[in-house]
């Protein structure tokens, strides 16, 4: 409650600041929206492409969204509330497929099972998409429902089990409807990503929303049915970002800062015990270890292949970049919606459209609305520079509400009284700001830039679409290796983007291990 | 050192006055008590003079400056008021130096440093000089907070229930550190509390808030003595009521009568008698129900038609046992019903 007593000016400054960056986040979305309404080339809307883009987005989000649903569900049960072999390294393990891009899971299944390679069942077409998404992004589900089991509800479980329930009906008429909200919110995370993918569908050879942009895009010549069928897609995302934001208010969700409640948990029969320690293994197994090993194998007996230098660099300096002008907007809207109010509400939904929406399709509005103004005149230039700052604008209209996230849990830290505490002792507001916020919220400053870095690394399709000619990324150079068919050059570039998704992995999981019952 | 001065203050949250036309002076270098329970207005009060938040009627004067209008504060920052919070909120991320260094600002770096230093040498804690905050025991957290908020040589000092969560003994102990520090420094301190018998004890002078109004402010023996309303008797410690009407000067109660002699004959009244004014000696009039130990005292329930008081009486009396019981003046107080 620091009322009007803080000065004037300095609130204004603020929340002007907070005003541009929800703009910029909004600008590329609403862009496509507004390109896509405008009047065009009088094919009628979308073409076949969008209806078929439009079936398979469907067919792969019910197939991969159920399976990511029952995998998340079934291992937060487990190791919530079963005993067996393993299960405390599990509860940390089981996030680790996170780390993988669904691309890059996809281009070390092929390298596995296709032609050649040591497994004989090949994962492709629309079921081995399914599966990749099954297995990739479980663990979204998985979070979400092991907080719904570790919350406070978790007492109405203790309070079946004092009234008799035996595990099976536990699950299926208690623990069930109690995690439900978050099953939903995990759920429509996994779906927003499946929504989004384009690299595994392309590979796979499927038509879906996304691949079906690339195809009007760059087979049709016709940049408006591309930017009809983003705004469909976007649609479908914000339908999915809805329902996650209503879910997630309803379960009450504590995210990485809550403590866990150690449960009570049931002990299983061996064959059971068994039966748990090889199912969440599996997970563990096919979600990361196999594809993670298959890709290092590959690697290193490829070194001499490519010369993959030139693409690192280009991946580092870009996500770089990409990370800290995001980090800037992340930081001016989790301020503005620490403040509340109409414009807190507002950042956080624009900044949360983005997050939803495609990179494909935000990739769209950023090169229309450039376009646009080119055509106007308001900015001049061609080539790199423009594409790079483009290019930068798109990522950061899609990652600020992921990296505005950490940050706000940093801002949770400091409390009110550590600004009156400043004041009272005479600080203004710069003092304050330098010696009192900023140190205090490094460590989460640090974290989302973290995050945000490897979430633009591991970015595929804005980059392809927007980056300036020659100018390849890991992403993009696994990509065009996995295209032609030389899965073995696309593993090195592939197991990079893996590695260094796994940093801000190990950071959910250190938290997680932290956050376990009894400590602190 | 300034007086801190009060004039029908208001201060209003969603349409409710949570201060209501308060007025009343922490004299210079005295240490005023605010005894409240929990929503009284207390810590807001406080909020309000360190300027954390705005009045919404009346103003804040310190000395002779005024500080807090409904148009005009002075911020926080600017004020020169330290305040000492319920929860310390010492920064996590300086020592326990530095924490009492942040509002020597002005000085140069070596004497900020010096006077750190010489400050938790008084407190005891220049050992842990180098300590953080997350490695101090709550005692010594209170006390940082305290020389932190008395380093800068503040014109005044807010204390928010700084001992609430302190167990008994380091309470008495810090108490004592407390107002020797403000004694010392001659500092003018306002102190809130909802513990009566700490506010009786640290105060020189006593305000009793109740809903967001002043019911009485007094030096503590005299608020004890001469309590303005049964809500200040009951504020400082357990008392009996009774309802009766003014006859001869007195009121009846079931256990003796009341001294009535400032109010109008006849008129209908409410009396308020203190736990320790009631004595019990052997006899018939009432029966002892409950003797629990209370201190040196046993805290006794006594009965009579019907009528339960309660008692603070020697330790030696008998449950079961029937007693005569005799009203002390000096603890027994007839107000006005209608007031």
């Amino acid at each position: 409650m620091r009322g009007r007593a803080g000065s004037r000016l300095n609130v204004d400054a603020v929340a002007l600041f907070a005003a541009a960056a929800t703009l910029i986040c909004a600008a590329p979305a609403l862009a496509v929206i507004g390109f896509a309404l405008a009047p065009g080339e009088g094919a009628r809307f979308g073409g076949p492409l969008l209806t078929n883009g439009a079936l398979g987005t469907l067919g792969l989000t019910l197939a991969g969204g159920t399976g990511a649903i029952v995998l998340g569900a079934a291992s937060a049960w487990l190791v919530s509330l079963c005993r067996f072999p393993g299960r405390g390294a599990f509860e940390w393990l089981l996030v680790i497929p996170l780390a993988a891009p669904s691309y890059v899971l996809a281009y070390a299944y092929s390298g596995l099972t296709w032609a050649g390679g040591p497994i004989a069942f090949p994962v492709r077409g629309f079921w081995g998409a399914a599966f990749i998404y099954a297995i990739g992004l479980y663990p979204y589900v998985y979070l979400a429902a092991r907080a719904a089991f570790a919350s406070q509800s978790a007492c109405a479980l203790e309070a079946a089990r004092t009234l008799g329930a035996k595990p099976g009906a536990l699950f299926f008429r208690v623990g069930l409807p109690l995690a439900r909200p978050g099953l939903v919110a995990g759920g429509a995370l996994a779906l927003m990503e499946i929504a989004a993918d384009y690299g595994a569908a392309q590979h796979f050879g499927l038509t879906t929303l996304s691949t079906a942009i690339f195809r009007a895009w760059y087979a049709h010549q016709s940049a408006h049915g591309a930017l009809q069928i983003a705004a469909v897609l976007l649609i479908a995302a914000l339908l999915f970002l809805v329902i996650e934001r209503r879910a997630r208010g309803r379960a009450g969700f504590a995210d990485g800062g809550a403590r866990w409640r150690t449960l009570p948990r049931y002990s299983l029969s061996p064959l059971a015990a068994a039966g748990a320690f090889v199912f969440c293994a599996g997970l563990i197994v096919l979600g990361a270890a196999l594809p993670l090993g298959w890709l290092a194998y590959i690697a290193v007996e490829h070194t001499y292949a490519a010369d993959i230098t030139k693409a690192f660099f280009n991946s580092i300096s870009l996500a770089g970049a990409g990370a800290c002008a995001t980090l800037v907007l992340a930081a001016l809207i989790a301020v503005s919606a620490r403040r509340g109010g109409a414009m807190g509400r507002l950042s956080l939904f624009a900044a949360g459209m983005g997050y939803a929406a495609p990179g494909a399709v935000l990739a769209l509005g950023a090169f229309s609305m450039f376009g646009l103004m080119r055509e106007f005149g308001w900015i001049g230039g061609v080539g790199v520079s423009l594409a790079l700052v483009t290019l930068i604008w798109a990522y950061a209209a899609r990652f600020t509400a992921a990296g505005a996230q950490p940050i706000d849990a940093g801002l949770a830290r400091l409390s009110k009284g550590l600004d009156a505490s400043a004041r009272t002792l005479g600080a203004g507001p710069a003092r304050r700001l330098w010696q009192v916020d900023l140190p205090i919220a490094a460590p989460s400053l640090a974290a989302a830039l973290l995050i945000l870095f490897v979430d633009i690394l591991k970015e595929l399709p804005a980059t392809l679409i927007i980056r300036p000619f020659n100018f390849d990324t890991l992403a993009v150079i696994a990509y065009q290796y996995a295209s032609d068919e030389q899965l073995e050059l696309a593993a090195a570039p592939s197991l990079l983007i893996f590695a260094a998704g796994l940093a801000p992995i190990l950071l959910l999981t250190r938290s997680i291990a932290r956050g376990r019952a009894g400590s602190r | 050192m300034s007086s801190v001065t009060l004039s029908k203050v208001r201060r209003i949250y969603d349409g409710k006055p949570v201060v209501n036309e308060v007025s009343l002076t922490a004299p210079e270098a005295q240490v005023l008590a605010l005894l409240g329970a929990s929503g009284s207005g207390k810590s807001t009060l406080l909020r309000l003079i360190a300027g954390l938040e705005n009045v919404d009627g009346g103003e804040i004067r310190l000395g002779d400056e005024i500080v807090s209008t409904p148009r005009r504060t002075l911020p926080a920052e600017a004020r020169r008021v330290g305040m000492v919070f319920q929860d310390y909120s010492l920064f996590p991320h300086l020592s326990a130096a530095a924490n009492v260094a942040f509002g020597l600002e002005r000085l140069p770096r070596a004497e900020r440093e010096a006077q750190a230093l010489s400050w938790l040498d008084r407190i005891g804690l220049q050992a842990r000089a180098h300590a953080f905050p997350h490695e101090l025991s709550g005692g010594e957290q209170q006390r940082v907070a305290l020389a932190r908020a008395l380093a800068p040589t503040p014109r005044a000092v807010l204390l928010d229930e700084p001992f609430s969560g302190l167990d008994p003994v380091l309470r008495e102990e810090l108490r004592q550190v407390t107002m020797d520090a403000l004694a010392e420094t001659r500092t003018t301190a306002l102190f809130v509390t909802h513990d009566a018998e700490e506010a009786l004890l640290v105060a020189d002078r006593l305000a009793i808030l109740k809903n967001g109004r002043l019911l009485q402010e007094a030096a503590p023996r005299d608020a004890y003595d001469k309590p303005a309303s049964i809500d200040v008797a009951a504020a400082l410690g357990p008392i009996n009521t009774a309802e009766g009407r003014v006859e001869n000067g007195v009121v009846a109660t079931p256990f003796g009568a009341v001294s009535a002699r400032h109010l109008i004959e006849g008129a209908q009244v409410r009396v308020a008698v203190r736990a320790e004014a009631v004595r019990l000696a052997p006899g018939r009039q009432a029966r002892v129900i409950d003797v629990r130990p209370h201190g040196a005292h046993d805290l006794v329930r006594i009965e009579a038609d019907g009528v339960v008081w309660r008692a603070l009486a020697p330790a030696r009396t008998v449950l079961g046992e029937r007693v005569d019981v005799g009203l002390q003046p000096a603890g027994a107080f007839a107000f006005s019903a209608a007031g």
